[in-house]
């Protein structure tokens, strides 16, 4: 392996030199023509990311920009998550990382990919640091020893279980059109009222049970909304999977099934095709993120109009809150590139208020500044969307931000299967019928994982324990802000 | 399935007999095609009509724009150059190569001949898993990456061990009478291979151009890895990228775009179909 | 030129040369045509198939993750995790149903069609050879959407025709049923890939004599016994290869199943092929060291049983022999 690295240093050295004296005869060209004496050496900046909807955003700001530095060119590839992991991996050991990319397919935790060295510094880090809004940058997040990397673009405030209705079924099956059902119970029945009226073509609600991962997140929000803290409380550190809103939130979907009331092709759709399906008329509800408005828009335009949301349903009404921990980067640049100034100067316009309304109006997730919405041209449901996160979602704290070994701890845990996701499938497709029991023994094995992953990265001698991921000072119904990782430890 | 009874030497049962078969393979094929006519079908409708007409096939507006998207967004032209060069490369490399290994494999004893097939037969149970990063890395040293050149190798290089394994079956069960009459006409053994025993091997060339062509015509993974830093030498299948993001397809510009890189694939194989029927029965006559 | 080369691998299919020159210097030399042929293959081959799965030998010794720039060694790890895997035997389990399945079903549909259609006097045989190699060539993403259509519950043809005939009294769900998705998934693999078994069959039939067939009906045969006798034993030489052929696909099914059931429901189509993805990309953490022990494990087990079956194949006829 070292072998490898070694020639490859030295062939990387050959094509920079190669590369220069191609710059220099460019410049010989060009010079008298412009009659500009500055250097102008042709810069392109390779640039991947799956933000297929915001792509006629970015791309207006790389116009812009090109405007401005017409030696700059922007190369974009856009890619879905899983093709984007494997093409990263690929061209990180064969030296062709782009100069920005997201990390969509890299399910490793970024503090071990800086760890790893697949990224450096923003150069501009302060000066996005006071663009701002206060807190959004965290070390162990987005800032490593002292330097900016990375800054978030979208808004923790948001959860992917919005109630995505068909406004017209909706009406009727005898329920209001504008603000549908909010309770398991009003679900329940919404669900079994419109599937009664759809005389066998019709079903009350859809989903993609076939993509295990967002099957899982869905359980999560809906036990989230049934008052778990989320995967982890972290009052205590422990895993939360064996509580009882966990169990409730399987028995709610399971009992969807059983009054006939869920789409029966649902167990084979992901979550494009549920959408697709969802959008042509056959389903009442589907549970989506915000972003499904959008999706909407662009492609199955005709139905737009009959689009309504409502929030993710409690249990009995109460008010629960949701948590979502500090958004983390989007863009990073690559170690390897070569032209860190420029993709920071271009990172840069990614900050203005301009490019948060211009986010709102592509309708994707939510933009790191909600007040935008407000003055954004959006679909309004959209807009009663973000009204709902800003009532419901609160920050979480982040084990990572408090001890960054916590991320070695991560990276260090192998997955247990099956997981939340793949029990809840299986508890539709009839393979698992005690529930509680499958729940509970993922969390033993999830903690007993955890505890290992713990010991290991103790014996590499680094300091982290479980008391890590305890936060005497959270608060479920506040948000848990910058300033209060150093409370109450 | 029966097979038709067709009695021996009368001619009008026989074409009854021809008959049925046909009606039978009619259906067969109806059913057989359909998706295809339903991917095309899509390439002319919107996204939400492909999935509120679910099975029917006749579209209500004809969406042509989806194939100027599929042109444009896609950058067909250049991608379809692209995969014209590296899938005829690819070709003309699997087929003369395993051609030659055949060959030898079937004809003749050899130092080594034993070693060789062990190897063969040992690798190709072996599912083809991350060799990716050790072809890349190869490909690297040598300076292959990002040329077209390097996606060539990679997709023929390796693998085709069905090729092999078709020809040394073939060439096999050629009679020597063929080879000995050449030889006695003074033939070396380089004309004996090709002006004799090759061209007797068409349905074989034709069956591993085939198959060579649509799996180098569809793969995906070989051309973007090679082509990270160059993105103006993707091929179609790498372009079809375009339509996937996180959330959303762009199912009938998808549609578009696979049937216009089907299509070569198709002509191909009904061009070359009358080389899968070429026999060796004249050969012996004379 | 002639007289030299005549005695230059020119031999009989494959047997001892009597004329054999002396010494293995001498022998390589006059053979040397013979190796000039196997040049590229050995080279390319070498290169880009040899040389990486002994790569991926030594990644199964590695703990990777892909995203590193190097794995730690440790030994057999992965393999002795491989074997105690339930994941691993349960996909394993599934890839053998999958091959001892859709083999057979392929290879005798296939031989059937390619009969039929080898006749020449079959009117519109070019037109039913493409349709049925149509498949092969569909995008499996597009076909994966196809089928949800097709097997749907409420309202797919499949289902509407199983109700109308009576034979099931409440739709079935294809693919979405844990205990129907897997043969499913293989009707669906045995409808793509046909059209490939069936040109193997063609360019096999292309080797018997025309004027067997008509020598054999002047005699007063029929198509039955035609086949039987005279296709069935001409084409056995072909008959294994194209077997292992085929059933080297069923080890390949890896973006049929991602697109129709993505191993699902409940890890039921999970079949090596998938569980070697799951484990080096679609875990949260990848692991390219264990799947690449996965990957080996496989191999090894399909040679073993390989090995195992032509040896007791090979006794048996020996005992038979002996009888």
């Amino acid at each position: 392996m070292t072998n490898v690295n070694r020639t490859t240093l030295n062939r990387r050295r050959l094509v920079q030199g190669s590369t220069a004296a191609a710059g220099g005869f460019a410049l010989v060209r060009i010079a008298p023509r412009a009659g500009i004496a500055a250097a102008q050496e042709e810069v392109k900046i390779v640039w991947w990311d799956q933000f297929l909807p915001l792509e006629p955003l970015h791309q207006s700001i790389w116009d812009r920009y090109q405007e401005e530095h017409p030696e700059v060119t922007v190369e974009y590839t856009v890619y879905n998550p899983q093709e984007q992991g494997q093409a990263l991996q690929l061209a990180f050991t064969s030296d062709q990382l782009p100069d920005v990319h997201s990390l969509a397919g890299l399910g490793v935790p970024p503090p071990q990919l800086v760890a790893q060295n697949w990224f450096q510094p923003l150069s501009n880090g302060d000066a996005i640091q006071g663009k701002l809004p206060e807190g959004s940058l965290l070390e162990g997040v987005t800032i490593f020893d002292g330097e900016v990397y990375s800054f978030p673009l979208f808004s923790f405030r948001q959860y992917t279980t919005l109630n995505w209705f068909n406004k017209e079924l909706m009406e009727s099956a005898g329920f209001d059109p504008e603000t549908g059902p909010t309770t398991w119970d009003e679900f329940r029945q919404a669900a079994k009222a419109i599937t009664d009226a759809g005389d066998g073509r019709i079903y009350g609600w859809i989903q993609g049970l076939n993509f295990a991962a967002r099957l899982g997140v869905h359980v999560d929000d809906l036990a989230q909304s049934a008052g778990a803290p989320g995967a982890i409380d972290f009052t205590t550190g422990a895993y939360t999977y064996d509580t009882e809103p966990y169990a409730q939130a399987i028995e709610f979907l399971l009992s969807l099934q059983e009054d006939g009331s869920l789409f029966p092709a649902s167990s084979t759709l992901d979550a494009r095709t549920g959408r697709a399906r969802w959008a042509t008329g056959v389903a009442g509800m589907f549970f989506d993120g915000p972003w499904n408005i959008g999706v909407i828009q662009k492609e199955f335009e005709d139905f737009t109009g009959k689009v309504g949301v409502a929030p993710v349903p409690t249990p009995g009404g109460e008010e629960t809150f949701l948590h979502n921990g500090p958004s983390g980067g989007v863009f990073w640049i690559s170690s390897q590139s070569e032209h860190p100034d420029v993709a920071s100067d271009i990172l840069a316009q990614f900050t203005t208020p301009e490019y948060y309304v211009g986010l709102a109006e592509r309708m994707d997730q939510p933009p790191l500044d909600l007040s935008a919405v407000e003055q954004a041209e959006v679909h309004p449901s959209y807009a009663r969307a973000i009204q709902l996160f800003t009532e419901r979602v609160r920050l979480a704290p982040s084990p990572t931000a408090r001890n960054p070994a916590v991320s070695q701890v991560q990276a260090e845990m192998k997955d247990i299967h099956p997981d939340l996701g793949e029990i809840a499938q299986g508890v539709f497709s009839g393979d698992v019928t005690d529930y509680r029991a499958a729940l509970k023994s993922l969390n033993d094995q999830m903690t007993a994982e955890r505890d290992r992953a713990i010991e290991v990265v103790q014996g590499e001698g680094v300091e982290v324990s479980i008391d890590d991921w305890v936060f005497p000072a959270w608060q479920p119904a506040e948000d848990f802000t910058p300033g209060m990782y150093g409370q109450g430890d | 399935m029966n097979r038709p009874f067709s009695p021996p030497s009368i001619h009008k049962p026989r074409s009854i007999g021809l008959t049925l078969q046909a009606l039978a393979l009619a259906v067969i094929s109806l059913v057989w095609m359909y998706p295809f006519l339903w991917l095309v079908s899509a390439s002319l409708k919107d996204s939400l009509e492909i999935f509120v007409s679910g099975l029917d096939l006749i579209p209500a507006d004809w969406q042509w724009n989806n194939y100027a998207r599929a042109w444009n967004d896609a950058g067909f032209g250049r991608y379809m150059l692209n995969s014209i060069v590296i899938t005829t490369g690819s070709v003309l490399i699997v087929v003369v190569r395993c051609a030659l290994t055949g060959y030898v494999l079937a004809r003749y004893n050899f130092i080594g001949k034993r070693v060789v097939v062990g190897i063969f037969l040992a690798t190709i149970f072996i599912p083809a898993g991350y060799t990716i990063i050790a072809v890349m890395e190869l490909s690297q040293e040598l300076g292959l990456l990002n040329t077209h050149l390097g996606i060539i190798l990679a997709l023929s290089g390796g693998g085709h061990v069905a090729a092999v394994l078709l020809y040394t079956g073939y060439f096999s069960r050629i009679p020597r009478e063929l080879e000995e009459a050449a030889v006695l006409d003074g033939a070396s053994f380089f004309q004996v291979f090709r002006s004799i025993m090759l061209p007797l091997a068409g349905p074989v060339t034709a069956t591993v151009s085939v198959l060579t062509f649509l799996s180098t015509w569809n793969a995906f993974f070989v051309p973007l890895v090679f082509t990270f830093s160059r993105p103006d030498l993707r091929t179609l299948a790498v372009g079809m990228l375009a339509f996937r993001g996180e959330h959303s397809t762009d199912w009938s510009g998808a549609a578009a775009a696979a049937t216009l890189s089907l299509i070569p694939v198709v002509l191909l194989f009904m061009f070359l179909q009358r080389y899968f029927l070429e026999g060796i029965a004249g050969a012996v006559k004379s | 030129m002639a007289m030299s080369e005549l005695d230059t691998g020119r031999q009989s299919i494959p047997t001892r040369r009597a004329s054999a020159p002396s010494g293995v210097l001498a022998r390589l030399w006059s053979d040397r045509w013979i190796y000039l042929f196997l040049l590229p293959t050995a080279v390319l081959y070498s290169m880009y198939s040899l040389w990486p799965i002994g790569v991926s030998w030594w990644y199964s010794l590695l703990d990777w993750n892909g995203f590193e720039e190097n794995g730690a060694y440790i030994g057999l790890a992965n393999y002795r995790e491989v074997f105690q895997d339930g994941f691993f035997w349960r996909a394993v389990g599934r890839t053998a149903l999958f091959a001892v399945i859709t083999v057979p079903i392929r290879l005798v549909l296939a031989l059937m069609v390619a009969v039929m259609l080898n006749n020449p006097r079959l009117p519109f045989a070019r037109l039913f050879r493409t349709a049925i190699f149509l498949p092969v060539v569909t995008t499996t993403a597009i076909i994966g959407v196809i089928m949800q259509f097709i097997f749907d519950p409420a309202g797919g043809p499949i289902n509407i025709m199983l109700l109308e005939t009576g034979l099931v009294d409440r739709p079935v769900n294809f693919l979405g049923d844990s205990s129907t998705a897997l043969y499913t998934v293989m009707g669906v693999h045995i409808w793509k890939w046909l059209g490939v078994t069936m040109i193997y069959w063609l360019a096999a039939l292309q080797t018997i004599n025309e004027e067997l067939y008509e020598a054999a009906r002047v005699d007063g045969a029929n198509a039955w016994n035609v086949f039987r006798h005279i296709t069935v034993p001409l084409l056995k030489p072909f008959a294994l290869i194209i077997g292992v052929l085929t059933f080297l696909d069923t080890i390949n099914v890896f973006d049929m199943i991602l697109t129709m059931t993505r191993g699902g429901p409940f890890f039921s189509t999970e079949v090596i092929d998938v569980f070697i993805y799951r484990q080096a990309f679609a875990a949260t953490i990848p692991r390219l060291g264990y799947a690449s022990a996965a990957a080996v494990a496989f191999g090894l087990l399909t040679i073993v049983l390989a090995v195992i079956q032509i040896l007791t194949f090979r006794n048996a006829r020996e005992a038979r022999r002996s009888m």
